[in-house]
Formats: C-alpha cells, sequence, structure tokens
C-alpha cells in the first residue's frame, strides 16, 4: 500500500488503548477465525453474510415494491419479468466491487472518495446521498404507514412506531446484533411468493415471457419508459454502494473474506429477485381485469387483491409493504450515519458506544425522525415523491459508479483485487446503460410528443 | 500519517493485545491510517463535473416533468 502517508504516529506501530468498537469488532473476528480454522464452510457463510442480503432486500424497499405492483398492473406477465433479473443481474456486478473494496481498504465508499479524491469531491457525493436517502427514507414511511394503514392504525402512530422500532435495534449498539435483527424482518420480503402463488399464475406464460421478452403490451409509450427507470432505480441506486461498502467494513471483512462477501451478494440479490417477480405475477390479475391502478398507493393494492387472493393475500400484500418500507428504513438511515461519519472524521460504527458515537447515532435517528415527520405533514404530495424517488435514484447513480469505478481500479490501494477485464467490460456496460436510459428520459420529458402518451 | 479521531478508553493491557491479535492495523478505530490524496489528471476532473452537470441537468429536468404532469392534470 505506498499510498498511505508516510508521516509517522504513535499509533502506526501498536495503539495503546482499544475501543468498545475494536473489541466488538475482534470478537466477531474471532469467531470467523476459529470457524475457518475449523473448516466449517456452511458456519463461515452464516457468520460472514448479512451486507449482501441486507442491501438487496434493503432495496426491495417501499417505492421499489409499489413499482413492481404498478408494473405488473400495468403490463401482466411478459416484458418486465426477464427485465427484473437483468436489474438483480447490474446490482450483483455493482455491489460485487463494494465486497472488495471494503474488505481490502477497510473503509467505507464515501471515506475512500474523501481520502483519495479530496475533501471537495467527499462532500459533494455525502450531501447527495443524505439528500436522496432523506426523500427515500420519506417513501419508506409512506409504505409503513400504507401497510398498517390497511389494519386500521392511525398514520402517526404507524410512523411513530416505526421510529421507535429503529430505535430500539440501534439501542442493540452492536453490529452482529443489529445485522441479525434486520436481516430477521428482511427475510419476510418474500411475503409476496405467497401472494404471488395465491393468483394461480400461468406457469407457461411465466416461462415463455423470460424466454421472449414479451409480451410488451401497448408498446413503448412514455409511461413504459418512466416505469422503465422506476424498475432501474428499484434495484441499482446509490445509496446501496454506500452501505454495502460500510457494512462490509463495520462487520470487519478481510480479503479471505471476499469469497463469501460474494455468495452473500449473488444470494441477495436472488432473493431479492424472487420477491420482485413475485409482486409482478401478484398484482398481475389488476391488469387481467383492467383496473386502472396508476394512482394507487401502497394500501390501494392490497384492498385491490382481495377479490382474487382472498383477505389472507391482501393482509400478506401490506405485512410485505410494511416489511419493505421499515427494513429499507433501517439499512437507508444507516447508510447516511456512515457517509457522515466516514467524511467527516468522526466514529462511525454499529459497534460503537453511545458516548463513543454519538454524532453517528444522532445522524440516523435525526434523518429518519425527520423523514417520519415530513410524512405526517398533511396534504404533503406523498404520491408524487413515491414515484420520483426512484426516478432520481436511477438518475443520480452514473455519477457513483464512475466513482466505485475509479476506486476499484486504483491499484495502489487494491493492488492484486483490482478490477479485471471482465469486471470493468461489465461495470462500464452499466454505467453507460444507465447514462443512456438517463438521456432517454431527458429527451421524452423534453419533447413529450416523440413517443405515444 | 493522520489517524481517525480517538475514540477510545482506557483498556487493559491484556484486552489491547488479543484485540491487536485478532484485528488487522486498519480494523482499528484509532488506527488508520489516512491514505495520500490521488492526483486527478484533467480528463477525469471533466468527467467528474460532466456528471456532477448531467445530474443537475436531470434533476431539473425531472422537475419540468413533475411541473408538465400536474399542469396536465389542471
Amino acid at each position: 500500500m505506498n499510498s498511505m502517508t508516510s508521516k509517522p504516529s504513535a499509533s502506526e506501530a501498536r495503539v495503546t488503548s482499544v475501543s468498545k468498537e475494536d473489541v466488538r469488532r475482534a470478537h466477531d473476528r474471532l469467531h470467523v477465525q476459529r470457524h475457518r480454522a475449523g473448516g466449517r464452510w456452511w458456519m463461515l457463510l452464516w457468520l460472514l453474510m448479512g451486507p449482501g442480503i441486507l442491501v438487496m432486500l434493503g432495496e426491495n424497499d417501499g417505492p421499489s415494491m409499489i413499482s413492481y405492483a404498478t408494473t405488473g398492473a400495468s403490463y401482466g406477465i411478459g416484458f418486465f419479468l426477464p427485465f427484473i433479473v437483468l436489474t438483480f443481474a447490474m446490482g450483483f456486478v455493482v455491489q460485487e466491487m463494494t465486497v472488495r473494496l471494503g474488505a481490502v481498504t477497510k473503509r467505507g465508499h464515501a471515506e475512500l472518495i474523501n481520502e483519495r479524491f479530496g475533501r471537495f469531491w467527499g462532500f459533494f457525493s455525502m450531501g447527495d446521498l443524505i439528500f436522496g436517502n432523506l426523500l427515500t427514507l420519506v417513501t419508506e414511511f409512506i409504505a409503513i404507514r400504507a401497510g398498517l394503514g390497511f389494519f386500521g392504525v392511525p398514520p402517526a402512530l404507524a410512523v411513530l412506531g416505526a421510529f421507535l422500532l429503529i430505535v430500539a435495534i440501534v439501542a442493540t449498539k452492536r453490529y452482529w446484533t443489529w445485522e441479525r435483527l434486520v436481516l430477521g424482518f428482511a427475510i419476510f420480503n418474500l411475503l409476496f411468493v405467497p401472494v404471488a402463488i395465491m393468483t394461480h399464475p400461468v406457469s407457461s406464460e411465466v416461462v415463455r415471457s423470460f424466454f421472449t421478452w414479451s409480451p410488451l403490451v401497448g408498446g413503448v409509450t412514455v409511461g413504459f419508459v418512466v416505469l422503465l427507470l422506476s424498475n432501474i432505480g428499484a434495484t441499482v441506486t446509490p445509496w446501496m454502494l454506500f452501505f454495502q461498502q460500510s457494512a462490509v467494513v463495520d462487520k470487519g471483512l478481510t480479503p479471505a473474506d471476499i469469497r463469501h462477501g460474494r455468495i452473500d451478494t449473488a444470494l441477495g440479490a436472488l432473493l431479492a429477485a424472487v420477491a420482485a417477480i413475485a409482486t409482478v405475477l401478484a398484482t398481475t390479475p389488476l391488469f387481467i381485469h383492467h383496473i386502472d391502478a396508476s394512482s394507487f398507493q401502497g394500501g390501494d393494492f392490497a384492498k385491490a387483491l382481495v377479490p382474487y387472493v382472498g383477505k389472507i393475500g391482501a393482509t400478506l400484500f401490506a405485512l410485505g409493504l410494511f416489511e419493505a418500507g421499515i427494513v429499507a428504513a433501517i439499512t437507508i438511515s444507516l447508510s447516511s450515519a456512515y457517509a457522515f461519519g466516514e467524511v467527516t472524521g468522526r466514529p462511525h460504527s454499529m459497534n460503537s458506544s453511545f458516548r463513543e458515537g454519538w454524532p453517528f447515532y444522532a445522524v440516523l435517528l435525526t434523518a429518519a425522525g425527520i423523514a417520519g415527520g415530513l410524512v405526517l405533514i398533511p396534504n404533503a404530495p406523498l404520491v408524487f415523491i413515491t414515484i420520483i424517488v426512484n426516478v432520481i435514484a436511477t438518475l443520480a447513480m452514473p455519477p457513483a459508479i464512475v466513482f466505485l469505478l475509479l476506486l476499484v481500479n486504483d491499484r495502489e490501494i487494491m493492488g492484486e483485487r483490482a478490477n479485471k477485464g471482465w469486471s470493468n467490460f461489465f461495470g462500464i456496460a452499466v454505467t453507460v446503460f444507465l447514462v443512456l436510459v438517463g438521456i432517454i428520459f431527458g429527451i421524452i420529458t423534453v419533447f413529450p410528443h416523440l413517443l405515444p402518451a | 500519517m493522520k489517524t481517525a479521531e480517538p475514540n477510545s478508553t482506557p483498556s487493559k493491557p491484556t484486552e489491547t493485545a488479543w484485540v491487536h491479535d485478532v484485528l488487522e492495523p486498519d480494523q482499528l478505530s484509532g488506527g488508520k491510517r489516512r491514505y495520500e490524496r490521488c492526483k486527478l489528471g484533467k480528463g477525469t476532473l471533466i468527467l467528474f463535473w460532466g456528471l456532477r452537470v448531467y445530474v443537475v441537468l436531470m434533476i431539473c429536468l425531472v422537475a419540468l416533468s413533475v411541473w408538465n404532469t400536474l399542469h396536465a392534470g389542471k
């Protein structure tokens, strides 16, 4: 690592004291080392999995599930099923790079941008992230409100309950406990699978759509392009880069763990793709019965599905929406706190005590608190915010991926773990694809009559 | 070399020793060495600023799109 600054310090040779954060991380690493020595592969995977599954299921958030539900209600079985698989493949390509970056450099994404490209770009990327995250967090609380609203829970109580749950999980002050608790919640993202089964989709149609990428009812329209962007934004977004890299560092992964980190990410992508496709299938009856869902909010989908999947199916759908919102609210608010700590040089770990890491915890809870508060403002344009969040996420992605590609190709910090040819090929292909889709969006916005409405 | 802001509390020597044995130096909250800043070439800076302009432009287009949608709804 010849890019390290050379001025010596007392801590360079040996830090004379360690923090609670260090002790807690060391305990986790000791478990990993023991199981690695014992050759227990599955146990090792259990210990090392987490950031990849969390980031992928976390991105199956409120607006994403609503986007998939709108896709199913607008287009049914067809083009979008294989397209969703493609977006998760893109997500895997991008997220795998963050695993390597975190494990090799032991630094979060914002921290690396700050150190390698300077404070100006560090603060810029942190600012972009925190702004984007705040908008996204608002939509997570909208999903929480909509999901619990199905059961008659008043909005204020739903938001307050969700906020208190976030506080309770944060209060563990232990990365491992936090991660396992959130993984426990995240697995309920698969609640959409039984709902999809209840709609009795024609399996031959589903299989055919994966091979033919059709039908695409109505052809290429403005609505189709917006939904396309929205589905990409439901899978590949800036906060995911920041979150997974920081979580990998906080968990204490090293280069020896990269293989398991990849498996963790692939498993997350697989589970999230299954849940996303299940959501499209679950709302396909609305398409078949020509029900206009264009202005539906989360809770409306659950109510509209009652005639096709019964009360139980609708209940599962509403619970799935709540889960999507709460898991994303927990992970996204944490990604803001990580970025803040990394750029400002303050402690930034879920292993920190409140005394050590109070600014970190303050940012996390403030972000969640502001977003929750905004949702309760009377007549706030919640539907509008939900629709544009995924679009903005897609448009903000190219700069984030360029930073990522530059860092992961930086041989001074990555050594032999720097990107090889194939990773660069796919990384650049994803970036070019996202820029092109963004430009198409720009063109149809300025010239809306180029495509049918 | 710069290190992260100290956030450690006094710990027992034995505790310090085993933690150092288990963790790599950069995994210690107080022992992380800062990377040198890399020199950004003209091409990289143009790319960074180009992407910055792209994001601002696209956000404006999103705002325009929303305005058009709201206007069309009236």
